[in-house]
């Protein structure tokens, strides 16, 4: 993988665009895809929902041509609706609701008039049918021999500002399709998955008289106070194991990264600039990225946790706010502009540590949020445009961007 | 008082087989492209399942102490419209000059107000940064002030500092004026 990404980033066009048009460089070698809909029960715009859900998907597989109108035909039918005889593939599925009104969905994916996989799925609510498109999307990847997309089927955390110093936080799909809140009311800011199994997250909770970071057991509604600080207290970073955390806290009014141990409920100061140092992420197991401004502006730093030397990542871009680490690649968000309100103001950029290269992920609005998923081959984003705010999946490998237009409030903070 | 509402997402999806697989043709050319897929406008299908209230009891309390309360927060609300919001530049937390006189004022007040009387200083940005970077900014505001306001007598006991970042807008507007109404940090006087 790690030098599929370096091959990319000797190859890849700096300055790429966002605009649509670009797809017609690629979409000629790839095989085409249609998708007929043989469903029989649900409504109509039920059904067109669930089309354009799978529509989104199997273009983000990014290893189709695929057609956007819908097909309607009978599942068992023996050869595919007139207009997809050209098709190198037709995705066929039937929606129906079963005896325990549950959603299922039969799917067949055909080749040139064989059918070549087949599945069948289901789902006890129907408002959470985007899962069953991220489900199929995942099977068929993987019939097709794709690259391994475990990350579509990840929820994202996040949390939006609803009023003034009131946030509600909601668990996703990685597409922001599917919403849940799971904590309302007050204002708790900052979450962060503290599981692999996105079964339990931490996060800042403002109505204290002090910030106070929680850890919130989603499944059994628990909630337990894990340490409170003046000014701020956030959690940055939850090392795999979740064993370890990076915190930003300002005990004495100055934000620093403390390393804690959750077993040992005991933190440890990792830095000590007496300007800002927040954002630690863990890079392997001795090193931290971090983000400060000790130069004078936002930048990217690392050091070692042992060690009191600090290195400068990044040498490009004006505020360097926010990063995301995986491996020894580093996503940051970055200011190009020199005008400090003008528009297409923050894109963001991929380093790794083992070249002088830097690719642009984006090229257009403001981007921002840069997550990367856990296998590293995907990045989640968010970009606002023209009053338009959208979440971003960047596929690495594939060098493509899809973004999914939504409507909420303000977003605050996300994890994937 | 907070309400907490909760619920946990368990999706069940049923996994049948898969069959052999077949690579095709994948163009790696450089391109970034995007592929928008419109979104239905009432996306957010959030279900609350358990709420969480808790109780409010009343409780009797008497004449006397109302009286008293109420006095104690009319002259609270008071003190604390005297105190001058101190503003800041673009990802600065320095005092800039213009501001000295403010600070110098509020010192003042500060000094002049009952010494049981906390000060909460509350730093705030503007919606151009991420994250932790503008909690931390925000903070860094609000520690200037307090050093600001003990340097000029100011017991540093009573002076506690929290962050906002963006979270706290006086001015919702996209405008260079608005954002800069919102780099700032208030006063709030505390019990």
């Amino acid at each position: 993988m790690k030098k599929i990404i370096l091959y990319i980033l000797l190859v890849a066009t700096l300055f790429a665009t966002d605009l649509t048009i670009e797809v017609k460089k690629s979409v000629t070698t790839l095989p085409s895809l249609a998708i007929e809909d043989a469903s029989i029960t649900y409504s109509d715009s039920f059904k067109m929902r669930f089309f354009k859900a799978l529509f989104a998907d199997m273009n983000v597989l990014s290893l189709f041509n695929v057609d956007k109108h819908r097909r309607l035909t009978y599942f068992k039918a023996t050869d595919v609706v007139v207009e997809n005889k050209d098709k190198d593939y037709v995705l066929r599925y039937k929606m129906f609701e079963d005896d325990a009104g549950k959603l299922n969905v039969e799917v067949k994916l055909i080749e040139h008039a064989n059918t070549v996989f087949r599945k069948n799925y289901k789902i006890s609510k129907k408002s959470a049918y985007v899962f069953l498109a991220h489900a199929i999307a995942y099977d068929v990847n993987k019939y097709m021999g794709g690259e391994d997309i475990g990350w579509i089927k990840r929820r994202v955390v996040f949390a939006k500002v609803v009023a003034p110093l009131k946030s509600e936080i909601v668990v996703s799909d990685y597409t922001l399709t599917y919403q849940h809140t799971i904590l309302k009311g007050g204002f708790n800011i900052f979450p962060k998955w503290a599981t692999s199994r996105q079964d339990a997250i931490y996060f800042t909770s403002m109505d204290g008289k002090k910030p106070t970071l929680k850890y919130f057991d989603i499944r059994r509604g628990k909630i337990t106070p894990v340490a409170s600080s003046e000014g701020m207290i956030v959690c940055s970073d939850v090392r795999d194991d979740g064993k370890k955390l990076l915190v930003t806290m300002a005990p004495d009014s100055q934000p620093d990264i403390y390393l804690y141990d959750t077993a040992k409920r005991s933190f440890r100061r990792l830095t000590t600039f007496s300007g800002i140092d927040v954002g630690g992420q863990f890079l392997g197991t001795d090193k931290i990225v971090f983000i400060s401004d000790r130069l004078g502006y936002p930048n990217i730093f690392m050091k070692a946790i042992e060690g009191s030397s600090v290195e400068q990542l990044v040498y490009y871009g004006k505020t360097n706010s926010a990063c995301s680490v995986h491996g020894n690649y580093i996503v940051y968000k970055a200011r190009e502009s020199s005008n400090i309100f003008s528009k297409n103001t923050f894109n963001l950029h991929l380093i790794s540590l083992n070249s002088d290269f830097i690719r642009r992920l984006t090229a257009t609005g403001i981007n921002e949020f840069p997550r990367f998923s856990k296998d590293g081959k995907a990045i989640l984003f968010i970009k606002n445009y023209k009053n338009q705010s959208a979440i971003g999946v960047i596929r690495l490998t594939y060098n493509k961007n899809y973004l999914f237009p939504v409507k909420h409030g303000r977003i605050q903070s996300l994890d994937w | 008082m907070k309400k907490t509402i909760f619920s946990s997402v368990a999706v069940a999806i049923l996994l049948l087989s898969g069959c052999s697989s077949k690579q095709p043709a994948v163009d790696q050319k450089s391109t970034e492209t995007t592929v928008q897929q419109e979104q239905n406008s009432n996306a957010g299908e959030a279900q609350e399942v358990a709420t969480e209230e808790v109780s409010s009891d009343m409780q009797e309390v008497g004449s006397e102490n109302v009286a008293k309360s109420q006095t104690n927060e009319m002259s609270m609300e008071e003190l604390q419209s005297k105190f001058k919001t101190i503003h800041f530049d673009f990802d600065k937390y320095n005092i800039r000059p213009d501001q000295q006189p403010l600070l110098e004022e509020d010192a003042k007040i500060a000094k002049e107000a009952p010494a049981e009387l906390k000060i909460r200083l509350e730093g705030n940005c503007d919606e151009w940064g991420s994250d932790e970077y503008n909690f931390a900014l925000g903070l860094k505001r609000a520690k200037s002030v307090k050093q600001g306001l003990v340097a000029h007598g100011v017991d540093t006991k009573r002076l506690t500092l929290i962050s906002y970042g963006e979270s706290n807008p006086v001015c919702t507007e996209h405008t260079k004026e608005c954002w800069a109404k919102n780099r700032r940090v208030d006063f709030k006087v505390l019990p």
